[in-house]
């Protein structure tokens, strides 16, 4: 008999930075607002603090701020003849744990997606026509549309506290910013960041090979900062400690610097943590949600807290499998194509170059995560799909992000990977390489999906999710032509050695090697039910007072790190709940 | 402290011809200073607002207790004494207190029952509080703040130190300056600025120095060494006036961001001054804080330039700072990061360096400036000291409400290491402080132990 | 003179030694501040390791990160001492991991851990198997073999054929602990001195660097600094 708690206006599921935002959001409005966080409270002192987070070991190889899999994880299949084995140790992908979530071990790379990245379809349809669309590519528009969502990402920007500079300011093109960037109504909130010499050789080599270098964006502070909540942050000292580490320094874009202690002083705001959400709860009708039932760690028992508006603000991963479980739209079949939940699911494409010079001297621990110098001359607004043979795009960046020896040790590839050769092969190279990366978009297909495993469960005995997922062709040939554009420009750079990495053609996936943690998909959004969760404002189709924040949303991955978007859309789901639907709750579509 | 065991004795010398004039002369209690209508009723929270200005709730309110139940140790050389409960409770609290009774404890220090209160309890300061804010003070503590009925620990002082009456002379000499406030410049902003000081903020009973007798030097403007620096509880409480103090050197938009939020573009309010902002200064309005600037501002002769509006920017952006002349040397060194460095500014780079930075200039409203910082070259040291072992927290404010915390280095520096970096702060950029001692630091170690405890308890009420 | 089995070598061990006491007898100076001198390794008491498995892992880290050359080796560092602890703890028991049936451990590698072993038991279970082996095909165990024995050995044991698949990753499993142990932080036991960062020139958890950003292609010269303040 689960123990009931006093109703609630809003509920909100997990707070990391998208339950941080509503919650900060909605409570200006008055109404009387929980959290929940399955996690651990943590605050940049003392969870955060210098000298004990600058421990690679604990945090970087051991995973000391992500979720544990014992916990909650997934199984993953390649395709439909695989069985689906668990995640049993992270690699791939690394969701947070915990206040503020993955948002307070991220690197702080902060970008907008393009306008023609939001309506994908259209952009290829009314250029090439639909015939160029691959068989099985799911390839949709975003139901809103860039200029729609400008005030928001510009909102986000200015409580996450980005550092970088405008290259397209209303139109006008600005130099040193991207120039292929959708317009911006203002310039970032703070200045760039200076950058390190491997940037700066990268920009030097692209600018003169013709391409249009610019300082990446990033969720790092260049200056002190205060945003519009009152939230500060110190400028960054190049610790070298930023993805999978908290900032010690209040130096990242962290829902800890930017919006919890200001949430705290809210009195109709709470939350709680080591509360993990079960399920929704839904009306006998089905029709709305009546609140979630919860597992309280602390108590030992389950938990129904009623509340009027359920907002779904875990990870990407779990905010699907909550729904799965919950019975909350249709679940995805990839054979009839029907149903919604699971849906889309996508990743990211990525590849890279290292390059080794003998005699020059990089100081690799200096450095965050957002580091150096970017190129978006190969983003997808520049490529001809036609010509090439793909939909898609990447940006490059080049910025060393720390020096932490135990994984960030690349060594030419016929070295020695133990013994004597090894050593020297460290004692050689250690501070004399650099890389550039290329960031890739990756489609939603109609086999890679999320749903229920039939086999393996989680602690509370419900089933994990499963993961279908693999490469595919269209991802792979773009991320072969990035590694053509990238070889050329390696040789412009004449290092001593170099070698590319870069996804082959046929690739299957991988999950043991770290890739990145843009899971995206799963609770599309779409203009019509049949084709998605969730409508333009991520409210739920079918259940108008459940609504679902993060990445879930992405119709299919953009090129960029999701957090610029997820921010954007979770500003503007705040503004439609707060001036759309709290004086009349329906459905907003 | 010891001053006043100085006082204690001077005054037991003179203790038979007092005691006399004691016995036979009746305490006369200064009278209103104002005669209000009748039917006079305080502004809607103007009574808990005064409360807020004159800091009641930082010696009334215990640690984790209700609101001005009292109770809360007070430690002094001569035992520890204990607030008392100045709620309505009509046995344990006040709320028997007619109103003349109320101002007597205002005004002249003297209880309800005659005795005299202990002069940890600043009525040299609150003596100038109008007659209006004395009204609205009672009824806001007769009728807004809840009776407590618990009893709480009876201070009780050694001989000769539990005789009250002993007071009574003290009070002869402290209490000269006349009840109410004497408004002289003319300009509503610098003469609401002089009472906030000099009455209800009641800054002169840590800023101005003690004299001999320990009181006040100076409790109004034009009086003695006022706010001329004084100490408290081992930190130092700066001077407000003079050249080097803190008003002159900020400007009055930064002077009133310190008493609001506990930070600026300088420093950090760290000790008991971080207690003054949380308690009291947050809650008055942007534009009292103003006044209090421009006051402090004004007083020994500053050109006052009053900001334009008090409303907040949406965001603020301030650029990292380079060292000034001063501290080019010191930054030079540290930015070369040579192998050999020395062992003082060697403890920097590996402790401080992150978030004060090789120029020792930290970073606006929130790192602060430790290059001509006055707390780092103090001769109170063990603020420095007890910051570098134990670390410091800047509270939550409502227009900066990020919990600012420097976490400790108890665990990680021993004595001799502590004593080398806090020599080196004190000589680094141009400061110019004598040495700090192993054995001090061990000293300070000692007797901050119980400070020593996860400073996440304060971040997380 | 041959080292003893299980031994590290005598250079090595020379060298730790020698360390450790120069780095005792300093005063408090700006280049050199330990903690007190550990208990030296041949005294050293596992916790995890059983006396047989503390000389393998002895001998195998010894050729993994050898003490020849430049630089230190696994053995001057205390790397077992590393092994033995995260073998003892939360890694060494899988404890953060999702470790339910059904298990898959012939799986494809790829799709990452499927045995239903924990770390600790690999290293349990597959060092007499590595060891019979070795007795098989060297006719002696692996820890008496000479060093060039010993390599050829473990490059055997990389190619796993004579693991069954629910111990097949222990070679890569070493290795990792090994580089672990060689480069973390010395609060973990191992990175004495913090010989290995003061060799490639990584500065530890010093954290401060903002002043070097625009220096470019300048080496930076201070030594490193540990956790818990060792300077070096």
């Amino acid at each position: 008999m689960a123990r009931q708690e006093p109703r609630k206006d809003v509920v909100i599921v997990g707070l990391g930075w998208t339950g941080s935002i509503l919650g900060m959001e909605l409570s200006q409005e008055g109404l009387d607002i929980v959290a929940l966080e399955r996690g651990a409270d943590q605050d940049t002192v003392p969870e955060f603090k210098y000298p004990d987070m600058l421990d690679e070991l604990r945090y970087g190889v051991r995973l000391g701020l992500v979720l544990k899999p014992r916990n909650q994880t997934l199984t993953i299949r390649r395709g439909p003849d695989e069985v689906a084995l668990p995640f049993r140790s992270f690699g791939s992908f690394l969701p947070g744990n915990g206040v503020g979530g993955a948002g307070a071990h991220w690197n702080g790379l902060n970008w907008r997606p393009q306008p023609e990245e939001l309506k994908l379809r259209s952009h290829v349809r009314d250029n090439w026509g639909e015939q160029i669309i691959p068989e099985g590519m799911l390839l949709g528009d975003y139901p809103v549309s860039y200029d729609e969502l400008e005030p928001f990402f510009d909102r986000f920007e200015h409580v996450a506290g980005i550092s970088g500079q405008a290259g397209n300011l209303n139109g006008q093109i600005i130099p040193g910013g991207n120039p292929f960037e959708g317009r911006r109504s203002r310039d970032y909130p703070m200045p760039a960041l200076p950058v390190t010499y491997d940037a700066r050789k990268f920009a030097e080599a692209a600018a003169a090979m013709g391409y249009h270098p610019f300082k990446a964006p990033s969720g790092i502070a260049s200056t002190a900062y205060v945003n519009p909540y009152g939230m500060q942050m110190g400028p960054c000292t190049f610790c070298g400690f930023c993805e999978r580490y908290g900032c010690f320094q209040y130096s990242k874009s962290a829902p800890q610097t930017m919006i919890l202690d200001a949430l705290r002083r809210q009195p109709n705001f709470s939350y709680r943590t080591g509360a993990e959400v079960l399920r929704v709860e839904k009306a006998p009708d089905g029709k709305t949600a009546t609140g979630v039932t919860y597992w309280d760690h602390a108590a030992g028992e389950e938990v129904f807290q009623p509340a009027d508006l359920v907002i779904l603000a875990a990870y990407q991963l779990f905010n699907v499998h909550l729904m799965l479980l919950s019975g909350i739209g249709q679940p995805y079949d990839p054979v009839t194509g029907e149903g919604v939940t699971g849906k889309s699911y996508a990743y990211q494409m990525n590849g890279s170059a290292t390059l080794f010079y003998r005699d020059e001297v990089f100081n690799p621990f200096v450095g965050h995560g957002s580091n150096g110098m970017s190129i978006d001359d190969f983003g997808m607004n520049q490529i001809d799909f036609g010509r090439e043979g793909f939909i898609g795009g990447a940006y490059w960046r080049s910025g060393q992000t720390n020096g932490q020896p135990i994984r960030s040790m690349p060594l030419p590839r016929d070295s020695a990977e133990w013994g004597a050769g090894w050593k020297k092969a460290v004692g050689d190279w250690y501070g004399h390489v650099m890389s550039i990366g290329s960031h890739g978009s990756h489609m939603a297909y109609r086999g890679n999906h999320l749903d229920l495993d039939p086999t393996y469960r989680d602690r509370f005995g419900r089933p994990l999710m499963r993961m279908t997922f693999n490469w595919q062709e269209n991802d792979l040939r773009m991320n072969q032509f990035m590694r053509a554009r990238m070889a050329e420009v390696v040789a412009f750079m004449k290092p001593d050695l170099s070698q590319l990495s870069f996804k082959d053609l046929g690739a299957r996936y991988d999950i043991r090697p770290y890739q990145t943690t843009h899971n995206t998909g799963g609770h599309i959004m779409s203009e019509n039910p049949a084709e998605g969760v969730v409508n333009r404002y991520s409210q739920v189709w079918g259940m108008h007072n459940v609504f679902a924040t993060g990445a879930g949303n992405f119709v299919q991955n953009t090129q960029y790190n999701p957090t610029g978007l997820v921010g954007g859309l979770a500003y503007h789901t705040a503004d439609a709940i707060r001036r759309q639907y709290l004086s009349n709750p329906r459905p907003l579509v | 402290m010891r001053t006043f065991l100085r006082i204690v004795a001077l005054l037991a010398l003179t203790g038979v011809i007092v005691l006399l004039a004691m016995i036979f002369v009746p305490v006369r209690l200064t009278p209103a200073v104002a005669a209000l209508p009748a039917d006079w009723r305080p502004a809607e929270g103007q009574g808990e607002y005064v409360m807020r200005a004159g800091d009641c709730a930082a010696c009334h309110t215990a640690e984790d207790g209700r609101p001005f139940a009292g109770g809360r140790p007070i430690e002094s050389p001569m035992g520890t004494i204990y607030s008392t409960n100045i709620t309505p409770d009509p046995d344990q609290g006040i709320g028997r207190y007619t109103l003349d009774q109320f101002r007597a404890a205002l005004y002249d220090g003297i209880r309800g029952d005659g005795a005299h209160l202990y002069p940890a309890m600043p009525y040299e300061n609150y003596r100038m509080l109008t007659e209006e804010d004395v009204r609205a003070l009672y009824d806001y503590f007769m009728n807004e703040v809840p009776p407590v009925a618990d009893p709480i620990p009876a201070t009780d002082l050694a001989f000769p130190f539990n005789q009250r009456w002993g007071i009574r002379a003290w009070n002869w000499l402290a209490l000269r300056h006349p009840a109410g406030f004497t408004p002289v410049y003319g300009d509503e902003v610098l003469d609401r600025g002089k009472y906030l000081v000099e009455a209800p903020g009641h800054c002169g009973a840590c800023h101005s120095p003690r004299n001999l007798l320990m009181m006040q030097d100076g409790v109004t403007l034009d009086g003695g060494r006022f706010l001329q620096g004084g100490a408290i509880a081992g930190w130092e409480a700066p001077p407000l006036s003079g050249p080097a103090s803190a008003p002159q050197r900020w400007d009055i938009p930064d002077m009133a961001r310190y008493l609001g939020t506990g930070r600026n573009n300088h420093s950090t309010a760290n000790g008991e001054m971080g207690l003054v902002v949380e308690e009291s200064m947050q809650h008055l309005t942007p534009d009292d804080r103003i006044a209090i600037a421009a006051f402090l501002k004004g007083m020994p002769g500053g050109e006052v330039v009053l900001p334009a509006t008090t409303e907040p920017s949406e965001t603020v952006v301030i650029p990292h700072q380079p060292a000034g002349d001063a501290g080019k040397e010191t930054e030079a060194l540290l930015v070369s990061a040579p192998a050999d460095m020395a062992i003082g500014p060697r403890l920097y780079a590996d402790n401080c360096m992150a978030c004060h930075f090789a120029s020792g200039t930290g970073a606006a409203q929130i790192f602060p400036k430790l290059a001509g910082n006055t707390l780092v070259q103090s001769d109170e040291t063990m603020p420095l000291i007890s910051i570098i072992l134990n670390g410091a927290h800047v509270p939550s404010t409502a227009q900066r409400p990020m919990q600012l915390v420097m976490q400790g280095y108890r665990d990680r520096l021993n004595d001799q290491e502590v004593a080398e970096l806090a020599t080196f702060l004190r000589s680094a950029w141009g400061n110019d402080a004598g040495p700090i001692t192993t054995e001090r630091v061990a000293e300070v170690r000692a007797e901050t132990a119980e400070d020593a405890g996860d400073p996440d308890d304060t971040a997380r009420d | 003179m041959t080292d003893l089995p299980g031994r590290p070598s005598r250079r090595g061990f020379l060298k730790a030694s020698a360390a450790g006491v120069a780095m005792a007898l300093l005063p408090l100076s700006a280049k050199a501040q330990q903690a007190a001198a550990p208990v030296p390794l041949e005294q050293y008491q596992p916790v995890f390791f059983t006396p047989a498995e503390w000389a393998f892992v002895m001998a195998a880290t010894a050729r993994l990160i050898p003490s020849e050359g430049d630089g230190p080796g696994a053995i001057e560092t205390r790397v077992p001492v590393f092994i033995d602890l995260q073998l003892a703890g939360e890694f060494g028991q899988a404890a953060d991991w999702y470790m339910e049936g059904p298990f898959a451990p012939a799986a494809d590698p790829l799709l990452g851990w499927q045995t239903p072993l924990t770390p600790a038991e690999v290293y349990r279970q597959a060092i007499p198997v590595f060891d019979a082996w070795c007795a098989q095909t060297y006719n002696a165990a692996f820890t008496a073999l000479d060093p060039a024995r010993q390599d050829e050995a473990l490059a055997a044991l990389e190619e796993a054929a004579m693991l069954a698949p629910e111990i097949r990753d222990f070679f890569s499993i070493l290795l990792d602990n090994t580089k672990e142990g060689y480069f973390s932080d010395p609060i973990y036991g191992g990175n004495h001195g913090m010989q290995a960062w003061v060799y490639i020139g990584f500065p530890g958890a010093r954290g401060a660097f903002l002043e070097w950003v625009e220096r470019h292609d300048v080496p930076y010269p201070l030594g490193p600094v540990s956790i818990s303040g060792e300077r070096a």
